[in-house]
């Protein structure tokens, strides 16, 4: 597992366990509905299951009764093998990663021992404990300077990591994170998902991921359950699927119109073929740049460094002199990375009211260049379009150019 | 009961023995607001109350803590216990202190377990209602995450609760205590010498009230600042240095 590769050699990663919702109904006292109805679900070990909905779909009770923080009513849910109602409460929770909204870090301890709280419940002894909060920090790129603030001294973005640490903290096989980046403002909630995503490409734990935002949802999801009023299952399906064919109209409704650019949130860069530019190199003859512009897919010569790191664009002021100059007068921001979701690389691209953009790879070499002609030709391909009946059941959200 | 109707005739006494200087025996004689010859000569007479009444604050504050913690975390899983518990403590806390030591005559008489008794009675209210409010204004996030992490309820109330509730519940500490170091000197009608029975004893005789209110007021400023930094030493998320960085 490559879990264990980078998860510290004390703790051996334990496995994911798988999570099963079987018939599971949740009905609060003095309450005519049900919060939720017979839901059925099967969630693989190893997999990021996102319960989405509209405020009253029960999503959050739905996570809850997993901990059992909300019992169950009918049905059960078992963990890989084993009941939840067989367990112990307390000792269920242990073996739970618990992340929510408001993350819940306790204001009077630092954040080593917010960390080490769960080991700590288990009975580890202090310094093992100490050495784990280390090893979390590291893992969640906090540095370990900041072990011994309290809370407050941290920014939201840092306790949010933190929460993710402590959550992290006993190795748990099943993790849950009820709306975890809700209170995060959009800039860092994206470099929280991505970071998220890149650590749970490591750690392979079973995560439940409730949020209300579809968008979350289809960025952060292995599957995805949509849950309607009354805890009901609208679909239960891999973010592509549930883009390609909606089960219901509700779900269409709730996926949105603009289904196609969503399907852009579940690319990265590096799925489309990208452009190459003409690269020029400082003190290179701006002659033979002038060559390469010929015919060449990006009509600008990109400068690089002598590691192919791209240092700017080159105008045609630049071309004018002997040769490149070192300095160039634009910028090559910005410069996106392989590993980027493609809706926030169109994002980026429309923020800066560029063309194109140099992609580049883990050690910053140029890679190919991004340009907004790629994005619309693969918007337009028969791979992204989706049945034609959505826009003509709905001719106001035709493009206006028809 | 030694306290009673103020008699001339011991300070003629004390210029009697402080006339060894024409300026001290004027200054006594004069009943001036403060004689610091005599105050430093006849010091010793204080220690005993003082270090009396010390002893009955703390032993007061502390019993008064227990019971109102025992009440706290008895109220704080039946919530239903606590406006019982609020007007049972305000209503004692209405009580006056000479009638409630009179109140407790028949049952435990004159002496340090009556005044004891009146004392801690006193402190309930407001410890009381600072625990129940410290534990109130925990965070409910702390408490979900505390609970969703696996803590029991016992963990979760010492672990997390209690700790941040820790503020609140010294800043009850403070007011019960300085109260009780203003309302221990009247304990002298229950016959326990406190620094009420030299200002009872003498209350014509301006130096001797002096020292004896100001013996008083430094015993509440000493304890209050005491409770302070044990508040700063036990709570250091709260430490302005700490709040500042935010």
């Amino acid at each position: 597992m490559i879990a264990a590769s980078r998860l510290p050699a004390v703790e051996a990663g334990r496995p994911a366990a798988s999570v099963s919702y079987q018939h599971v109904t949740k009905r609060y006292p003095g309450q005519d509905d049900a919060a939720i109805h017979d839901l059925s679900l099967e969630v693989q070990a190893g997999e990021i299951c996102v319960l989405v909905g509209p405020s009253g779909s029960g999503k959050t009770t739905a996570l809850r009764m997993v901990n059992r923080t909300v019992e169950i009513t009918e049905g059960d849910i078992l963990i890989g093998d084993t009941s939840v109602r067989q367990r112990d409460p307390a000792e269920l929770r242990r073996e739970m990663g618990y992340v929510i909204q408001q993350i819940g870090l306790f204001p009077h301890r630092t954040v080593a021992e917010n960390i080490e709280t769960v080991p700590r419940l288990l009975g580890w002894d202090r310094a093992r404990a100490r050495k784990r909060a280390d090893e979390l920090l590291g893992l969640v790129g906090l540095s370990p300077a900041l072990r011994d603030r309290f809370p407050s001294q941290l920014s939201g973005g840092q306790q949010q990591r933190v929460g993710v640490a402590r959550a992290l903290a006993a190795d748990p096989p099943v993790m849950l994170m009820d709306e975890p980046f809700g209170a995060i403002d959009p800039i860092n909630r994206e470099r929280l998902q991505n970071e998220f995503l890149r650590l749970q490409s490591e750690i392979r734990k079973t995560v439940l991921f409730v949020t209300h935002d579809i968008d979350e949802a289809i960025k952060m999801g292995d599957r995805i359950a949509i849950l309607e009023e009354g805890g009901r299952l609208a679909q239960y399906a891999t973010p592509a699927e549930l883009l390609m064919a909606p089960a219901s109209d509700f779900v269409e409704d709730f996926v949105g119109a603009d289904r196609a650019l969503k399907r852009l949130a579940l690319m990265r860069v590096r799925d489309i073929d990208l452009w190459e530019a003409p690269l020029a190199f400082v003190g290179q003859a701006t002659g033979e740049v002038r060559a390469k512009l010929n015919g060449a897919e990006v009509p600008h010569a990109l400068l690089v460094d002598s590691e192919r790191r791209p240092l700017g664009w080159l105008s045609e002021s630049d071309l004018r002199a002997e040769t490149v100059p070192q300095t160039p007068d634009s910028s090559p921001d910005p410069i996106l990375d392989l590993d980027d979701v493609m809706r926030d690389a169109l994002a980026d691209l429309l923020a800066s009211e560029t063309q194109y953009a140099p992609v580049t790879d883990r050690d910053g070499r140029i890679a190919g260049v991004l340009s907004i002609e790629i994005i619309s030709d693969f918007l337009g391909s028969p791979e992204a379009k989706i049945e034609e009946h959505a826009a003509v059941e709905r001719p106001v959200e035709r493009p206006l150019s028809e | 009961m030694t306290a009673g109707p103020v008699q001339l005739a011991p300070l003629a006494g004390q210029v009697e023995i402080h006339n060894r200087t024409g300026e001290n025996a004027s200054c006594v004689g004069q009943n001036k607001v403060f004689c610091p010859s005599w105050a430093f000569d006849n010091f010793d007479r204080y220690t005993t109350p003082l270090v009396n009444q010390l002893v009955l604050v703390l032993v007061a504050v502390a019993i008064g803590f227990a019971v109102a913690f025992a009440f706290a975390i008895l109220s704080h899983r039946q919530r239903w216990l606590v406006p019982t518990f609020t007007a049972a403590t305000g209503v004692l806390y209405t009580i006056p202190s000479l009638a409630f030591i009179f109140l407790l005559l028949p049952i435990t008489g004159l002496g340090w377990t009556t005044a004891i008794i009146v004392l801690s009675i006193y402190t309930l209210q407001i410890i009381y209602r600072n625990i129940v409010a410290g534990l109130a204004n925990v965070p409910a996030e702390s408490k979900d995450a505390g609970r969703g992490m696996g803590m029991t309820n016992r963990q979760l109330l010492w672990r997390v609760e209690l700790p941040l509730a820790l503020p609140e519940i010294i800043a009850g500490l403070r007011i019960a205590t300085v109260s009780t170091v203003a309302i221990s000197t009247l304990m002298v009608f229950a016959n326990v010498n406190t620094l009420g029975q030299p200002l009872y004893q003498q209350i014509d005789f301006k130096t001797n009230i002096v020292i004896a209110g100001v013996l008083s007021i430094l015993m509440a400023i000493v304890l209050d600042l005491l409770l302070l930094a044990a508040q700063r030493l036990l709570a250091p998320w709260r430490r302005p240095s700490v709040e500042a960085t935010v």
